[in-house]
């Protein structure tokens, strides 16, 4: 799966550490699906002071936004090395604006022009910021990968998020070579690994209990023929049920007795006029 | 805020259904149904929104929030001139459902839609809306789907509790008279429903050109600009009563999604004590006096588990009305767990409001687990057997 990782679009998030580093994936990737390379260097020379070459305005984030009106079609990666020195020049909501722009610049419906899919490929060094940029850089990726290891192997963790579904993930050991090729690999050998517990079979509550859940089929026959105490027939449970006419409307009929009174005025009766 | 009309009181409030005590009879209590308050009723007639229908508890207007369940653990429905607040989970994959579910009721029911995002086209949200159940086999079908818990004999003739046949089934009226419909979460709403609806959107890349300068102490210009949408939308469609010709009264229904993102130039999710760490809160104050001055309802997703600053989320909390708490177990710990393994996450209720009340509608069921199946988003509380005796 690290072979597919841009064909899904959006923003591909590359996390590594000191122990682990990502650039050579980085640059592994880069070779495996770039047809053709353009490079922008602004570490050298950031404000273009010995103006040598034709500045593009308003630094690598001016970079980015051209990039995202260009007209021509076809897919394109563009691949950031790295996020951190741009997180650490730039706030951080203004990163991911812009990031957010590039990478689904293809979603959007208005534009004449159909472009290709966009892939922004960015490496993050996770150990140089707090968990606030690295957890809002997390939440726009489309897939995130995360540099790991044993004993000499690296792994990638591969979270791969699609919109409306699970994120599904997956480890995948591999190895660069030295002209930048990937190789990947199985996982280390198992057995120097020490045992995890035995899988505990999933316990039902409901056996050995000291009382009956359930229900015998004799039981059930004999719950079903139980007369009911009101000792209504069945005939007569219909008839009552059968809609009869005008039921809708209610009457009430009374009839006063000898002790009565319909004296509005004095309800009580114990007025002495 | 509308409020149960007293008796005999001739003021129409939006609030009341009983019928105000006419001059003509001597008493005040009238029957409703098809006999009801004949030609002779002078007093006002009240005229009823599509889709509302007042609380029986405290005399609210309420708009349903597009889940039944949802509703029923609410109260009733979600006020009008209230806020739903709703905190993602983890993975953004539920709290859509809600919030597409908010705005496909208010097309079922005609309502006008205003929808602001700051990541998606709003045209594209509600391309993607759920489809509407409104077949009477359909809802059979879930009815069953949704009550399988329950022991088989309430299903067939009742034996005990015979006189309870006599009630009659709940009728499938027309779409605009029910409250409260259920959606179909793997098809798309019909396209005619969408264009016949009367929506605006406000996606936030459009509005707002990058370089403007933000001074420490305002909101940031994506907020500003927001609520003068929200503003403008409000007086000029008159849901204010700012337009009195208006033959119709309608509710506006307000999504706001990713509310706090970095998207919208917020930086709470990025730095614990950032320049502008007011900005949420004075939204959210500022929108609560929108809505409380007008026929409007507001449903607002928040990231708040990316949020750094635990004191911005108790006070987010603070000003909004309704705080829901999705937590899907993806990737957690529980999702092994045996006794989680029909459900698909947690829901909590984090807060439900006091309107003019002293004592808030809280329900007694503090646990409750969803589920996404193939179409349908329930609500259950787990465990169940253990509470029946």
């Amino acid at each position: 799966m690290l072979d597919s990782l841009l064909s899904l679009g959006g923003l591909v998030l590359l996390r590594d550490s000191v122990e682990w580093e990502g650039r050579s994936l980085l640059k592994a990737i880069v070779k495996k699906s770039a047809l053709w390379l353009v490079y922008h260097d602004f570490f050298r020379d950031p404000l273009n002071w010995s103006k040598t070459e034709e500045a593009l305005p308003g630094g690598p984030l001016g970079a980015l936004r051209a990039i995202c009106k260009r007209t021509d079609a076809g897919p394109v990666t563009i691949a950031l090395d790295s996020l951190s020195w741009l997180l650490l020049h730039l706030p951080c909501t203004t990163l991911c604006q812009a990031l957010h722009a590039v990478s689904h610049q293809d979603s959007c419906p208005g534009n004449s022009s159909p472009v290709g899919k966009v892939s922004v490929l960015g490496l993050l060094h996770e150990e140089l910021h707090g968990p606030g940029p690295v957890g809002a850089l997390s939440s726009l990726a489309q897939t995130e990968v995360t540099l790991g290891g044993t004993k000499g192997q690296a792994s990638a963790h591969i979270l791969c998020r699609r919109p409306r579904q699970r994120p599904t993930d997956q480890t995948q050991w591999f190895s660069i070579l030295p002209d930048f090729s990937l190789d990947l690999q199985e996982g280390p050998s198992v057995e120097s690994q020490p045992c995890s517990d035995p899988h505990i079979p999933p316990v039902d509550p409901t056996t050995h209990l000291t009382f009956n859940l359930h229900l015998s089929k004799k039981e059930r026959e004999a719950r079903d023929s139980l007369i009911l105490p009101f000792q209504f027939s069945s005939e007569k449970q219909q008839a009552l049920l059968r809609p009869r006419p005008g039921q809708a409307t209610s009457h009430i009929f009374y009839e006063p007795d000898a002790y009565d009174d319909l004296d509005q005025e004095d309800p009580d009766d114990d007025l002495d006029i | 805020m509308a409020a149960v009309a007293t008796c005999g009181s001739g003021a129409g409030s939006t609030g009341s259904a009983v019928a105000t005590a006419s001059k003509s009879n001597v008493t005040s209590f009238q029957r409703r149904g098809p006999r009801a308050s004949g030609t002779d009723d002078s007093g006002p007639r009240l005229v009823s929104i599509a889709g509302t229908r007042p609380s029986v508890r405290n005399g609210q207007l309420l708009v349903s929030t597009g889940l039944p369940a949802l509703d029923q653990l609410l109260g009733g429905g979600l006020a009008i001139g209230t806020v739903l607040l709703i905190e993602e989970d983890k993975y953004n994959i539920y709290s859509p459902l809600l919030f597409k579910c908010f705005l496909a009721e208010g097309i079922v029911n005609g309502h006008t839609l205003l929808v602001a995002s700051a990541k998606e086209d709003p045209a594209n949200i509600l391309q993607e809306l759920p489809a509407p159940l409104l077949d009477d086999n359909n809802k059979k079908e879930f009815d069953e789907d949704v009550y399988n818990h329950k022991t088989p004999e309430s299903n067939i003739k009742m034996k005990i509790a015979w006189r309870y046949q006599l009630l009659p089934k709940m009728e499938i009226g027309p779409v605009s008279s029910r409250f409260g419909h259920y959606y179909d979460a793997s098809k798309r709403i019909p396209q005619e429903l969408i264009e016949a609806s009367n929506w605006h959107g406000f996606f936030l890349p459009e509005k707002i050109s990058s370089t403007l300068k933000v001074e420490p102490w305002s909101l940031t210009p994506g907020y500003i600009k927001l609520l003068q949408f929200i503003q403008n939308i409000i007086y000029e469609e008159g849901f204010d009563g700012s337009n009195p010709q208006k033959k119709q009264r309608n509710v506006l229904r307000i999504g706001i999604q990713n509310l706090g993102s970095p998207l919208w130039g917020d930086d709470i999710c990025c730095a614990e004590n950032g320049s502008n760490s007011h900005s949420l809160t004075k939204f959210l104050y500022v929108l609560r006096g929108l809505l409380r001055t007008s026929l409007s309802a507001c449903i607002i997703t928040m990231p708040t588990h990316l949020i750094q600053n635990k004191a911005i989320i108790a006070r987010v909390t603070n000003l909004s009305d309704i705080v829901i708490g999705l937590e899907s177990f993806i990737g957690s710990e529980r999702e092994t767990n045996p006794l989680y393994k029909d459900y698909h996450g947690l829901i909590h209720i984090r807060q439900i409001p006091r309107l003019n009340n002293l004592i808030c509608d809280e329900s007694d069921v503090k646990d409750l687990a969803f589920k996404l199946k193939r179409k349908l988003f329930t609500i259950e509380q787990p465990f169940q057997f253990l509470n029946e005796k």
